[in-house]
């Protein structure tokens, strides 16, 4: 359970980058977190993960205010992957890759084993674990990242543009990856996102963040209704979503869209 | 657009320690055209963007079979220098790419070392600057522009040559939809305006639809597709793996075109679409 | 009026020279010069900062000195110089452009333009490097990284920090190796720039080098 309430930031430079921002995530939800390039939103959840800490306001991992913790406190609860997979490679096997986070902890070998394998199987890199890191294709990498988060057993994901950069099958693998985390063990995933269609396909809830301040919390569904007009946040919504609202047609791919319009009976004039 | 500004011909290439990276390449882009390059990840897109410039494999070292022609001439032996005078390229890591401390530098970098003078040098670097939308920044230190001004800038360095063909390897990754938006809609003017030919590797070819004539579709190292950009979205529909890297609109076009029979414009536009689609079909509930 | 990197460079050197060669109190003026002008050129919190932590370090140098057997009076003076020696870098870096810098080398002092050149490429990523070593210490802090401990341990923690720093440092300047081959650069980089034209103050403060450096020479006559 993450929460905020009234908090504020800036950093050093002075000007304000968060305003007075309140909003709680409960468990097992999948969330994305939209908005502009400097809207803030990646810089709200490095307070959750107490990478920053606010100027005012309070914020609350699993009810405990985190304003004395840093990073390596909350690693076990939230697990945050980062943009550039790259930043971050150092060992020479997959399996030690993942293996890190643990190795900081007093747990036992086969723990460790054990835990790294569980990862590893979740973000389908079973058969890579012997392998140079360096070696991965960028999609596999990103999925890297994400396993090494997940070792140490976290109960949310916050991830950092996961979907950027990679072509459209990758996308779906990693997305359904972590579908499968959230819905089968029920990790709460919180998505930094400008790929529209994947926050509309894989989330529920929607934050959307406008220069600092939080100008939507509710459901993807209906901010992506098709027909709201996104353009002053600095998001727009995808085909699909334009197109179906014009049929009354709900679908997330191609296939599905056009099967819906065909069983809707709608014909060719 | 008959005339090619890029010509493989049976290209073959592997690097040092590597397998074959590109497999039988036959590709030509015609003169005047903006093409985009796209395809799975690992294609070996960025391997053929580099080669038009002769970086691979005369740079870089590898093993190759097949011939590279710019703008009519065998990349082989020539200086990847004096290509670059011709052919401007821009990585994905663009950062790494400025080697100047201020922008003006930067700009100017390329110029002075061709044996240009001075003050044209100064009159290139302006008009440069300005044609991207920084005017007068010529002294700004690099750490006071920002990420999206800092690949202008890399822009403007490889505009400031006067290149006839300019090569962009998923430029737009790090930017949110607006500030795509706003690079291509910058790229496609000067294309306009200097007559050039533009080639651009991307992931998502939606933020192009407005602009691209050509496209090219490279899988697993080979080309899949290639042509007027139609013709090529047709060929790439045919193979249901590859379907995914056209633009969403265009998916959905083919589809219906196969489902019900017909024929559908080439849509460029959402707003296209929707009115087609309105037109077209009955049962919609109608726009708001 | 400035004077021009290459007379700057010369006066380093001969500050280096003169630390030996004048008498003391003359060095101790030479250093109230340098900090006046520093603080003059450059009076920011980074130079503060610098200037403290130089002498901090010249402190520790005298102090060793002092262990090591060494008398107060050598120990102090031995400090001194190094201290002007060093600040005299610091006021040429606050003073001059590196590229001006690097001209300068190449034109005057003929160095080759790969190593001039190093110099700005180092202070152009500066700033990319500390931003890159942010990130990377912020992602190995959420997967563990912790800067608690004893020494020892802090050090060998922060191999998870240095390692991908290392790799990312290699692909970065691989680019950047690439890049400076499409721009050109080589010979003509240095040679197409706008020369460095030495003007009156440089003739000036070049000769004033010259008397100063003679001074063993002609001192003898002022004792009279």
């Amino acid at each position: 359970m993450l929460e905020v309430n009234q908090v504020n930031f800036a950093y050093r430079r002075g000007e304000p980058v968060l305003h007075d921002i309140t909003c709680s995530i409960a468990d097992g939800e999948s969330v994305a977190l939209l908005g502009h390039n400097g809207s803030g939103k990646t810089t709200l959840t490095r307070l959750f993960m107490a990478l920053d800490h606010p100027r005012s306001g309070e914020v609350l991992v699993d009810g405990n205010n985190i304003e004395k913790c840093e990073p390596a406190d909350l690693a076990d609860k939230i697990g945050y992957v980062f943009q550039n997979p790259d930043l971050q490679i150092m060992e020479d096997t997959v399996f030690e890759e993942v293996a890190y986070g643990l190795k900081n902890k007093e747990i036992s070998e086969e723990n460790i084993k054990h835990q790294v394998e569980v990862a590893l199987k979740a973000m389908g890199l079973e058969e890579f674990a012997d392998l140079y890191p360096r070696s991965l294709s960028f999609g596999q990498k990103r999925r890297l990242g994400v396993a090494a988060a997940l070792a140490l057993n976290p109960r949310t994901l916050i991830l950092d543009e996961i979907t950027n950069g990679q072509d459209e099958q990758e996308r779906e693998m990693m997305m359904s990856y972590l579908k499968k985390l959230n819905e089968e063990k029920h990790i709460t995933l919180i998505l930094i996102t400008h790929a529209m269609e994947i926050a509309r396909k894989y989330t529920k809830r929607s934050l959307v963040l406008y220069d600092g301040d939080m100008v939507y919390d509710g459901s993807t569904d209906e901010l992506f209704d098709g027909v709201r007009d996104l353009k002053p946040w600095g998001l727009s919504q995808p085909p699909l979503a334009t197109l179906g609202a014009v049929f009354g047609i709900k679908a997330f791919d191609t296939e599905a869209f056009c099967n819906k319009l065909e069983l809707k009976g709608v014909g060719v004039k | 657009m008959s005339e090619a500004v890029v010509k493989f011909t049976d290209f073959y290439f592997k690097y040092l320690s590597s397998e074959l990276v590109l497999k039988n390449i036959n590709l030509t882009v015609p003169k005047g055209s903006f093409t985009v390059m796209a395809g799975p990840s690992g294609a070996g897109k960025t391997t053929l963007c580099k080669a038009m410039l002769g970086i691979v494999p005369f740079y870089y070292g590898g093993s190759y079979s097949g011939s590279i022609e710019v703008l009519g001439e065998n990349v082989k032996d020539k200086r990847v220098s004096d290509l670059a005078m011709r052919v401007g390229l821009m990585l994905d890591d663009y950062e790494s790419q400025l080697v100047s401390l201020t922008a003006g530098e930067e700009v100017a970098f390329s110029l002075l070392n061709h044996g240009f003078k001075p003050q044209e040098v100064e009159a290139r670097t302006k008009k440069a600057l300005a044609d991207v939308g920084l005017p007068g920044r010529e002294n700004y230190q690099l750490d006071e522009l920002s990420g999206g001004q800092r690949q202008r800038l890399l822009l403007a360095s490889v505009l400031a040559v006067h290149p006839e063909v300019l090569v962009l390897d998923e430029p737009v990754s790090a930017m949110d939809p607006d500030g795509a938006k706003s690079l291509y809609a910058l790229l496609y003017k000067i294309y306009r305006e200097y007559n050039m030919t533009v080639i651009v590797v991307e992931h998502d070819i939606n933020n192009l639809l407005p602009y691209v004539t050509h496209m090219v579709i490279v899988n697993q190292g080979v080309i899949a597709a290639q042509g007027p950009v139609m013709e090529a979205a047709e060929v790439t529909y045919a193979y249901p793996l590859l379907r995914e890297n056209l633009p969403r609109l265009w998916q959905i076009k083919f589809n219906l075109e196969q489902r019900f029979g017909l024929q559908l414009g080439n849509w460029r536009s959402e707003s296209e679409a929707q009115q087609e689609l309105q037109e077209r079909f009955q049962g919609g509930i109608g726009k708001c | 009026m400035r004077i021009t990197a290459f007379t700057q460079l010369i006066l380093v050197l001969a500050v280096t020279a003169w630390v030996f060669l004048l008498p003391i109190p003359a060095v101790a003026m030479l250093l109230a010069l340098e900090l006046v002008l520093l603080l003059y050129i450059k009076h920011d919190r980074m130079t503060m900062a610098a200037i403290g932590a130089l002498t901090v370090f010249t402190g520790m140098m005298i102090v060793l000195q002092l262990l090591f057997g060494s008398s107060l009076y050598i120990s102090l003076t031995g400090g001194l110089r190094m201290f002007v020696m060093t600040t005299a870098f610091l006021d040429l870096l606050a003073g001059t452009k590196i590229q001006d810098i690097a001209q300068a080398l190449v034109e005057k002092f003929h160095m080759p333009c790969e190593y001039a050149f190093m110099l700005t490429t180092a202070l152009r990523f500066v700033p990319d490097f500390l931003a890159d070593s942010s990130n990377t210490l912020d992602a190995q802090s959420c997967r563990g990284y912790s800067n608690r401990g004893n020494v020892l341990k802090r050090l060998y923690a922060y191999l998870a920090v240095v390692k991908p720093l290392v790799m990312r440092a290699i692909a970065k300047s691989d680019t950047l190796a690439l890049s400076m081959e499409l721009k050109g650069f080589g010979a003509n980089t240095y040679k197409n720039m706008q020369p460095q034209t030495l003007k009156i103050l440089d003739y000036v403060v070049l000769l004033l080098i010259v008397v100063l450096s003679s001074y063993p020479f002609w001192h003898k006559f002022i004792l009279r």
